[in-house]
């Protein structure tokens, strides 16, 4: 195992919690406890009874977020490819673009930064320290991106963790790992496939990938 | 990105210098993660100024805000036995606290 | 160097679990009880205290309890510290809701 280079770190073993491999987290997300079931149910009533959050404002919340899908994402990445000028008010200001290309109001205190790849770097983002994602754009990000393990290992062994997941990057590639710790949301802007010259915008669309934004994907035409 | 109040500071690092990530010590909350810690790398973006974070996960206003700035680190600068590329590097987003000017400029 | 629960950057090397399954409504009303809470329009707390509150948990708790278990947990706890709810009525609604069986 690799060892971070800082003078007095510690030699974490890997094996050293001996914790349950049958248990998901994942899963107990699927079946929470009851206790919790109760509990979530519990502050619901007591903060809808206090006017401080109705039931009315947690199904319009749930109705925006839903809303907020890779396709949106792979939109602002289609438009992108084909049209310059959107490109580079994108990389410039990415969310005021968004908001005025797409007539959205995404609202946020948070920043959005769109990361380009090209032929000499790839980007791949994560937040080791919680779950940093661009929701606002992308909606809720997929467990594993959440997980301890991929948030543990994509920053020490990047090429490794992205053979997992079918990516392979030439080693005269950069690769660059983006460690969302504070304000700032990462979105990866893939390289467009060659061959796809004669696709339309929407055809494009189809080739972005929710993990081609994240960077454990790169879109792919030949498969398609 | 910031609104200036007469007293702000200014930034202590620019584009292009070389810094190294401080030791410690973390504060409560903490968001230098451990594995950049005492190491070396350039300023790629003067982000913008931020409510500290460690103080807004207290409840408190988060005041003096802090400058952000986006570090990058050569994979090789970070791991002993770093196994793929040369080329590889990894960004994170630090606060002006934790970082102090490298001498290798 | 002492680690928090949270900054896990480089510590292990055990597989990814790549299954996926589409938010429940549950997991939905727990996501859009979070946002709403720290918006700035209520914000009852911000998320930096979200984070905060996750981090106090053990390793053993970090590592077991489920992502939605945490959040949850987090709420309740930070309610309370910024005395929006007190622990004695979210224990006896609790109470009353397992009595009325729904």
């Amino acid at each position: 195992m690799t060892h971070p280079k800082h003078p007095d770190h510690s030699h974490h073993h890997d094996h050293d919690h001996d914790h349950d491999h049958d248990h998901h987290p994942n899963e107990s997300d699927h079946e929470p406890l009851s206790e919790d079931r109760y509990l979530e149910q519990a502050l619901r009533e007591l903060l809808n009874e206090k006017g401080i959050i109705t039931a009315a404002q947690i199904a319009q919340q749930i109705d925006v977020q839903d809303s907020r899908t890779p396709a949106l994402g792979a939109k602002v990445v289609a438009k992108a490819w084909t049209d310059p000028a959107f490109k580079k008010a994108l990389l410039a200001k990415p969310l005021e673009t968004i908001n005025k290309t797409f007539d959205l109001s995404i609202n946020t205190p948070l920043e959005l930064v769109v990361l380009e790849n090209t032929p000499d770097l790839h980007h791949l983002v994560v937040c080791t320290l919680c779950s940093c994602y661009p929701r606002m754009l992308l909606g809720i990000p997929p467990a594993w991106y959440k997980s301890t393990e991929y948030r543990s290992r994509v920053v020490v062994e990047p090429r490794v963790v992205l053979e997992e997941f079918g990516t392979k990057i030439s080693s005269s590639t950069e690769i660059r790992v983006a460690d969302s710790t504070a304000d700032v949301r990462y979105l990866v802007l893939p390289l467009r496939p060659t061959g796809t010259e004669h696709l339309t915008e929407a055809q494009l669309e189809k080739l972005v990938t929710r993990d081609a934004m994240i960077g454990t994907a790169i879109p792919d035409f030949k498969n398609f | 990105m910031s609104d200036h109040h007469a007293d702000t500071p200014k930034p202590n690092f620019r584009v292009g210098d070389q810094v190294v990530v401080k030791l410690g010590p973390p504060e409560a909350h903490c968001r230098t993660p451990t594995y950049i810690r005492g190491i070396s790398g350039e300023v790629v973006e003067l982000i913008g100024q931020y409510h500290n974070p460690s103080l807004l996960a207290f409840h408190k206003p988060g005041l003096p805000k802090a400058w952000l700035y986006r570090v990058r680190f050569k994979q090789s600068s970070i791991w002993d036995q770093y196994k793929g590329s040369d080329l590889d590097s990894v960004m994170a987003d630090l606060y002006e606290h934790w970082l102090t000017p490298s001498k290798e400029q | 160097m002492q680690r928090k629960v949270n900054d896990v950057g480089g510590l292990q090397s055990a597989p990814i679990d790549h299954e996926e399954h589409d938010p429940t409504f549950y997991e939905k009303r727990i996501d859009a009880m979070l946002m709403l809470l720290t918006s700035p329009k209520v914000h009852a707390f911000s998320v930096d205290a979200l984070r905060r509150a996750i981090e106090e948990n053990t390793a053993d708790d970090y590592t077991k309890r489920g992502y939605y278990e945490k959040w949850l947990k987090a709420i309740r706890q930070l309610l309370i510290e910024q005395g929006v709810l007190s622990e004695t009525e979210i224990i006896e609604r609790i109470e009353a809701i397992k009595k009325r069986g729904s």
